[in-house]
Order: C-alpha cells, then sequence, then structure tokens
C-alpha cells in the first residue's frame, strides 16, 4: 500500500515536471533587440512604434516589414520630415507571442510615447495590439492583419491590406472557372488564429460557387509530422488542396505529399508569402504552392517600379507584400498627419480615415466609411526556380 | 489507406524509440528521469545540419559525427549537472537539474542561432516506391533499418560486452556494484553517452525526414518519447522500443480514424492510462523494495 502510494507521488510531480517545462519551453528567450534610439524627447519627433516578429516562426512577415518601414522613415526625413519633425522609428523584437506583443505595445505607448504604431502583420497579434491601442488612444495600423474583426476595436485601428472576404470569392472563381480544379480538400491549422478565420471564408466562397469539398482536415502550428493527413487526402483524391495557415506548415506538407507521391497544387492565402516556403519547402513546392497577396514585385506600376529599385540597391534582394505595405503605412500615416497639421493621434486619426485612392507600392487604398480598406488587385504568386513568381493578376469586385 | 497509416506510423514510431531508449537506459542505471534529453536530441539534429552545410558530408557521416558530439555533450551534462548531486541530495534535486539543463539548452541554441527552422538540404533524393496498395519512401526504409540496427547492436552490447554486464550490474543495486569494483561513475557515464549517440541519430533522422530542425524541437519530441518509454516500462530496453512503436502507430492512427486535434492528448493520455492501470509499463518488472 505505502508502495502504491509512493508511486502515485512520483507520478504526479512527473506530470507536474513536464507541465513546468512544457511552460518554460514557450515563453522561449528573453532577449531584446529593440534599437534604442535615446536622448530625444517626444515633441520635437514623430516616434512610430514597429511591431512585427524579427525572430520566431513568422519571422518572415516582419522582417521585410521592418526594413520597408526603415526605408519610408529615411525617405520622409531626407525630405525634411512630417511637418518639419524628424521621423524616429522605435523596433522591438515581438517573436509573433501575444504576450510580448501585449508588453511591447504598452511600452510603446507609456514609455516611448509613440505617435503611431505600425503592425502587426498577423491578425491574431493585431487585435491584442489594437485593444491596448483603442483604450489608449493612439493610432495602431496593419500592415498586414487580413482576417474580420480588426477594425472594429474602434476609430483608432486601421490596416494597410487585401482582405480574405475580399479576395477569397476572387481567388474561389479563378481555381474553378479558370482552372477547372472543382473538388477541394480544406485543410485548417487548428490553433493559429488566421487559419481557423480564413477556413470559413474558403468554405462559403467555395460552396457559393459551386464547389464541392471532398475533405476537411486539420493539423497543428508547429507539427512536423503530417503523413496520416496526406494519407486520407490522397484517398479522397481532390482536384486542389486549400490550406489556410502559414508557409512552414504549407511548405512541409507539400514535402509529405511528395513523399507519398500526392501531385497537387496547394492553394493559400498571404500567410504563405514567407521566403522559408521556397527554402523548407525545395522542389516539393516549384510551382505546386499558389497564393494571392498584394503585391508582386513582378510586372510593376510606375509607382512601385522606383520603390522596387531604391529597395533593391538598399538592401540587394526583392521587396516582398510586407516591406511595401509597411512602406505605405508610413507614408500614408505621413499623409494624414500633413493634412491634419498634427501629430496628436486623436487629430490625425480623422485625416486618415479619409484616405482615397492612395497610389501606395502595394496598390491603390481606399478606406471605406468603416475604415475598411479596399485594394486592387490582387496577385496570385507561385514558385518558380525556387523563386516567387507572379502568375496572374485578378481584379478585385466590391459591392 | 489502413496499411499506409501503419507505415506512417511506424516510421514516425522508430523515430520515438531511439530517444525514449535514453531515458530508459539512465532510468534504469540512476533511476534519473533526464529531462535534458530531448535537447541532446536536438543538438544531434543540429550538429548533423551544421556538418552537412557547412563541409557538405555525406548523411551518414554526419550521423556518425553527430553521435559523437551528442555523446561528449551528454557525458558532459552528466559531468556537471547530475554527479555532483549524485548521493548527496535526493532524487528530486537532480530532476529539478534536469529541467533547468533542458532549458538551458534549448536557449543556449536559440542564443546561438535565433529560433527559426532550417532544413537538411537536398542531399538524399527522396524516391518513393509502391508496396502493394502502400507508397513507401526510401527516407522510411532507411529509418526503419538504423533504428532496428541500433537497438538490435544496443541489446548485443548490454548482453555480450563487459561494459554492458557492468551497466546490468548497477541496474541492479549501485552501491552493491561499486563494492564489487565496478566503477560506478564510469558506467553511468558511459551510458548517458551511449543514450546521447542514440538520440543524435534520432534528431539526424527525424531532420531528414521531416525536414525540419528548431530549438524548440526537442520539447515535444523528449515528452512524447518519455511517454512512450513509460508506456513500455521505463527501465527495460526492449519496452521502450515496444513502447516506442506503440505510441507512434497510436498517434497516427488517432489522427487517421479519430481527428488531429487530439494528437498530444493521445500521447500523454495513453502516458496517464499507463500510470493508473499498469504502473510498471509493458514489460516493466514491478519494483519491490526493500525496506
Amino acid at each position: 500500500m505505502k508502495l502504491l502510494r509512493h508511486r502515485r507521488i512520483v507520478a504526479l510531480l512527473t506530470m507536474l515536471t513536464m507541465l513546468v517545462r512544457l511552460a518554460a519551453g514557450c515563453g522561449g528567450a528573453k532577449t531584446t533587440s529593440g534599437d534604442k534610439t535615446g536622448g530625444t524627447e517626444s515633441g520635437d519627433v514623430v516616434k512610430l512604434g514597429f511591431l512585427g516578429a524579427l525572430t520566431g516562426s513568422v519571422a518572415n512577415y516582419g522582417i521585410p516589414g521592418k526594413k520597408g518601414m526603415e526605408m519610408a522613415i529615411d525617405e520622409l526625413n531626407a525630405a525634411g520630415g512630417i511637418l518639419g519633425k524628424k521621423v524616429v522609428g522605435i523596433y522591438e523584437d515581438n517573436k509573433g507571442e501575444s504576450s510580448e506583443v501585449a508588453n511591447i505595445t504598452q511600452k510603446y505607448i507609456s514609455r516611448d510615447k509613440v505617435n503611431a504604431i505600425v503592425g502587426d502583420p498577423c491578425t491574431g497579434l493585431t487585435k491584442v495590439a489594437a485593444e491596448i491601442c483603442q483604450k489608449n488612444n493612439v493610432v495602431i495600423f496593419s500592415a498586414g492583419a487580413t482576417g474580420t474583426g480588426v477594425v472594429e476595436y474602434g476609430d483608432c485601428v486601421f490596416r494597410n491590406t487585401l482582405l480574405d472576404k475580399f479576395a477569397v470569392p476572387a481567388v474561389v472563381d479563378w481555381m474553378i472557372n479558370t482552372k477547372g480544379w472543382k473538388k477541394f480538400a480544406v485543410v485548417t491549422s487548428l490553433n493559429n488564429g488566421y487559419s481557423t478565420a480564413l477556413t470559413p471564408v474558403f468554405k462559403e466562397a467555395i460552396k457559393a460557387k459551386n464547389g464541392s469539398i471532398v475533405i476537411e482536415e486539420s493539423v497543428n502550428d508547429g507539427d512536423t509530422d503530417f503523413s496520416a493527413q496526406i494519407t486520407k487526402i490522397k484517398q479522397a483524391k481532390p482536384d486542389v488542396l486549400v490550406f489556410t495557415g502559414y508557409y512552414n506548415e504549407a511548405a512541409l506538407m507539400q514535402r509529405e505529399a511528395q513523399k507519398q507521391g500526392l501531385d497537387i497544387v496547394l492553394v493559400g492565402g498571404d500567410g504563405l508569402y514567407g521566403q522559408d516556403l521556397c527554402k523548407l519547402g525545395g522542389k516539393a513546392v516549384e510551382e505546386r504552392v499558389i497564393f494571392y497577396c498584394g503585391f508582386s514585385s513582378d510586372q510593376p506600376s510606375p509607382e512601385t517600379a522606383k520603390f522596387i529599385k531604391d529597395y533593391r540597391a538598399r538592401y540587394d534582394e526583392d521587396p516582398d507584400m510586407f516591406s511595401a505595405q509597411y512602406y505605405d503605412a508610413v507614408m500614408i500615416l505621413a499623409k494624414a498627419m500633413t493634412d491634419a497639421k498634427s501629430t496628436d493621434p486623436a487629430v490625425f486619426k480623422k485625416e486618415l480615415a479619409k484616405v482615397k485612392d492612395y497610389p501606395g507600392v502595394s496598390g491603390n487604398t481606399t478606406f471605406r466609411p468603416d475604415r475598411e480598406p479596399i485594394k486592387s488587385p490582387i496577385c496570385l504568386i507561385t514558385i518558380k526556380n525556387g523563386k516567387f513568381a507572379l502568375l496572374e493578376k485578378i481584379p478585385v469586385k466590391v459591392e | 489507406m489502413f496499411w499506409q497509416q501503419l507505415i506512417n506510423g511506424l516510421t514516425l514510431g522508430s523515430t520515438y524509440a531511439l530517444i525514449a531508449l535514453g531515458y530508459t537506459m539512465v532510468y534504469g542505471i540512476i533511476q534519473l528521469i533526464n529531462f535534458a534529453h530531448g535537447e541532446i536530441y536536438m543538438f544531434g539534429a543540429f550538429a548533423g545540419l551544421f556538418l552537412v552545410t557547412r563541409f557538405g558530408v555525406n548523411v551518414f557521416v554526419a550521423m556518425l559525427g553527430a553521435m559523437i558530439f551528442c555523446m561528449l555533450l551528454g557525458m558532459l551534462v552528466e559531468r556537471i549537472a547530475y554527479r555532483p548531486l549524485r548521493g548527496r541530495s535526493s532524487r528530486l534535486s537532480a530532476l529539478i537539474s534536469a529541467i533547468g539543463v533542458s532549458i538551458f539548452l534549448s536557449t543556449l541554441m536559440v542564443l546561438i542561432r535565433g529560433p527559426q527552422t532550417d532544413r537538411y538540404p537536398d542531399t538524399i533524393e527522396i524516391s518513393s516506391f509502391s508496396l502493394g496498395p502502400v507508397q513507401v519512401s526510401s527516407l522510411q526504409v532507411i529509418i526503419l533499418l538504423v533504428a532496428a540496427l541500433l537497438m538490435l547492436g544496443l541489446q548485443v552490447f548490454i548482453h555480450k560486452t563487459k561494459m554492458g554486464k557492468a551497466m546490468r550490474a548497477c541496474s541492479e543495486d549501485l552501491d552493491a556494484s561499486s563494492l564489487m569494483g565496478v566503477n560506478v561513475n564510469r558506467v553511468i557515464s558511459f551510458t548517458f553517452a551511449l543514450g546521447s549517440a542514440l538520440a543524435a541519430a534520432g534528431g539526424v533522422m527525424v531532420g531528414l525526414y521531416y525536414n525540419a530542425v528548431w530549438p524548440y524541437m526537442g520539447l515535444m519530441a523528449g515528452l512524447k518519447a518519455f511517454a512512450a518509454a513509460v508506456l513500455g516500462g521505463i527501465g527495460s530496453i526492449p519496452g521502450a522500443m515496444l513502447g516506442g512503436l506503440c505510441s507512434g502507430v497510436l498517434e497516427i492512427f488517432g489522427v487517421a480514424y479519430l481527428a488531429s486535434s487530439y494528437r498530444d492528448a493521445i500521447a500523454f493520455g495513453i502516458l496517464i492510462v499507463v500510470l493508473l492501470v499498469r504502473p510498471q509499463g509493458i514489460l516493466g518488472k514491478p519494483i519491490s523494495k526493500k525496506v
């Protein structure tokens, strides 16, 4: 009896330590690599806080975003700043974690006293920051949140991105009518807010266009083994695989499909827009992944061409959607502040809401009365020779 | 579909089995659950990756290199974090120390190269062939073969060599073995080296197969392998193999026939059930302690 009890205690302890370990692992490293601006007082400068991950699983969105933002700020300063004030960017790495986003947003507002926050590229994280910003009356301008329920946080919340609810019906229409794909497999990443929000949008559009969903599967972000799901999908014989999650899992899923001899195109949203998709996917994603987004460096418009040229000269690489949208976000903020003749968020937010047909480098932007942006056209991107390449541009039809 | 899922499960299971062996060997001898084992596995995956990308070596050479590196790492961890505590303080402090080492190692890797995911270059061409209704990839065959060979080698080593005999003696009674002239510290150090080498082999193979290597990969894999070791009977070497294969197959079948979201719940659900119903595991012997 005594022995038994002893063993129970050991079992309990083991469980406890496992929990502790799990929690510790998720917390991650506590290093911050923020650029110190120091010594400047708010008032004679305009401060913009950057939200985005510079390390971690969604760093592929944040790193190009930061580059676009830095470039925009330098261009503004070269032209005399905003209303004669120097523009200063403050950069912290939120690692793609909600708790870090909350900490950093709080720090930007209470310690740095920023005039506006640019970011985050992820919908779920933007919502975390939006709530804090709205409460403190600071403007937040997301350069990537495409999911629903973002600007609903209040009149301080803006975004500059192609919305899923406008893009998906057009993309589904293209898949069914141009490509002739009618049987869909839909895969969701359950622990990814972007994915769980995007899946219903796709399902609704597929139903509306009379496509059929032959199988629905789910995975989790951070999974590496997709063998069971791919085996099931192969059995259902779909024409196309819709995956609503991020690039890491998409790359590994296509590798698994290749291993099992399943030759299928994976279609998704701009969550797939990360260089690691090509790096992790290798040959398995070559022309086997298509996603939609609001920017492509191929076939540029005149506004975009100059941006691409300057970006290449500065960073020795091609800009992507996130660098373009962060760049535009800073520029649109600057325009609103100039028009409002004030850098006070409570004042310039009204000018910001009036932006119409702004010819940005990431397409034309107009804010509807409910502050939702309308951007056109949609770029369909695929991978050729290990690089992102424009497949087609399709127009957005909004009521 | 059943056979395909079985193959998927066996591949996943054999990687768990390789990690589980390290847990079980260390536990068998010093009754310590070495929680840093998953991180050794992660370091093995990175050591292999480093050798392949920096020196362009063959993957098998890289695996060997990773095994040697992790042997040394495992011995170092034992020397620094566990040996000073042995005999002097309770078993619980060694367990806490193990958790500390685990967090230290994964954070160290983040500091060295950041938390992003990396992958092995396409050095092994993935070819797949059909076997009746089943599609098998060459990598799956290699993983199953290497795992089986390493396990077999370990079994022979434990039963046929002098060091193996010393290890078995130590697992029976540490003090008595020491009185009989067995250099206990050396045996324990060797156990850590052997377990770590197996984990490194697992790390390299998983890195190759799933094409993803990242600093926190040891966390879940380590926990699941631990659950597998408990399922098989912690302390028992054939038990670890069986436990690993069983939990791999059960996990895949869970995803295939229940729902993917239950994946991790299955692995740890098994652990809880085993601890309640048969605490010694499938092949473990009930331990009777003399007072």
